[in-house]
């Protein structure tokens, strides 16, 4: 059964240093792209997203994903904080809320929190659950304005 | 990169424009593990995977969650976008190379959606469209939704 203490736990501040190479790498790993002038120009061109009426380059909608994975050390501490089960670990749900653009330079810090636990049982299998976890982040720029709120649901199936 | 779409253009019921993306290999899988961090095994060690009885690696939800963005984004300015939000349904296994014919459909993701809402928020005009991503054999990978602000005439 999840473990209901857990709510209310706050992780650790992380920073990410968004770099323009980082930003094109992710687009063209959405993108199944190997070259950079096959992805949109907004990602990798700062005259394009001028243009397009941003200050500079902009990170695409789900780049902030791997803020928490190379800021942190991976997905290890957040298993392990939780005492999360990897091999029955899914992936349930993401709701991202855009405030603002991320753009090269930009120093990003994340605060997670945990806001609910819960049960279900699982419909095949009477007296079997399924374990949820929910993370809310926000994620602020180096002005401390608010850019994406992040809600992420770990299943345990 | 899209083209400017006008609030009094939508209607309710519309279709975002179908988007199909190429077939997954693990190559794509390996790249976004690179790109996103998310170096889970489950996604590209089969000596992993088969120990608990999988056949394959899968791909990251998160890939395909960013497929799903790109095919937004090519129908409206990722300016307008305000929330995005999906919920996982099924897991996507990369095309096998010594097979491509008989094994890319399960690796090919469609991207299709409708709009459900039209509403006025914050001072914006902002429509709702309801999303999903499905494999060529039919499989549902995710379905979600995303909110939108946009220009008005």
């Amino acid at each position: 059964m999840a473990d209901k203490s857990k709510i209310g736990l706050e992780f650790a501040p992380y920073t990410f240093e968004v770099e323009k190479g980082k930003i094109a790498e992710f687009a063209m790993a959405i993108y199944q792209k190997e070259n950079k002038d096959q992805i949109s120009p907004l990602y990798t061109n700062r005259e394009a997203a001028q243009n397009a009426g941003f200050k500079d380059i902009i990170a695409p909608p789900t780049f902030q994903t791997c803020f928490a994975l190379w800021a942190s050390g991976g997905l290890m501490p957040l298993i392990q904080a939780l005492n999360i089960n990897l091999i029955r670990l899914l992936h349930g749900e993401e709701e991202y809320s855009y405030l603002g653009a991320i753009h090269p330079g930009d120093i990003m810090t994340g605060k997670s929190k945990v806001v609910d636990m819960y049960d279900k049982e699982k419909k095949d299998k009477p007296g079997k659950f399924m374990e949820f976890t929910v993370i809310e982040t926000e994620i602020r720029n180096q002005r401390g304005e608010l850019i994406i709120k992040s809600r992420s649901t770990l299943v345990e199936r | 990169m899209a083209k400017e779409i006008y609030f009094e253009d939508i209607n309710i019921g519309d279709a975002m424009p179908t988007f199909t993306s190429d077939p997954l290999t693990r190559t794509h899988l390996v790249r976004y593990a690179g790109a996103s961090g998310d170096f889970n095994p489950l996604h590209h060690d089969e000596t992993f995977v088969t120990m608990f009885g999988m056949p394959r690696v899968i791909a990251h939800g998160m890939l395909i969650m960013g497929i799903t963005s790109r095919a937004i984004t090519e129908w409206i300015d990722n300016k307008c976008l305000k929330n995005f939000k999906v919920r996982f349904s099924g897991m996507t296994e990369p095309a096998d190379l010594s097979d491509i014919e008989n094994t890319k459909a399960r690796a090919t993701i469609t991207v299709t959606g409708n709009v459900v809402k039209k509403f006025a928020e914050g001072g914006e005009n902002r429509i709702q469209c309801d999303i999903q991503a499905v494999d060529a054999l039919g499989g549902v990978k995710l379905t979600g939704s995303f909110i939108a602000a946009l220009p008005s005439k």
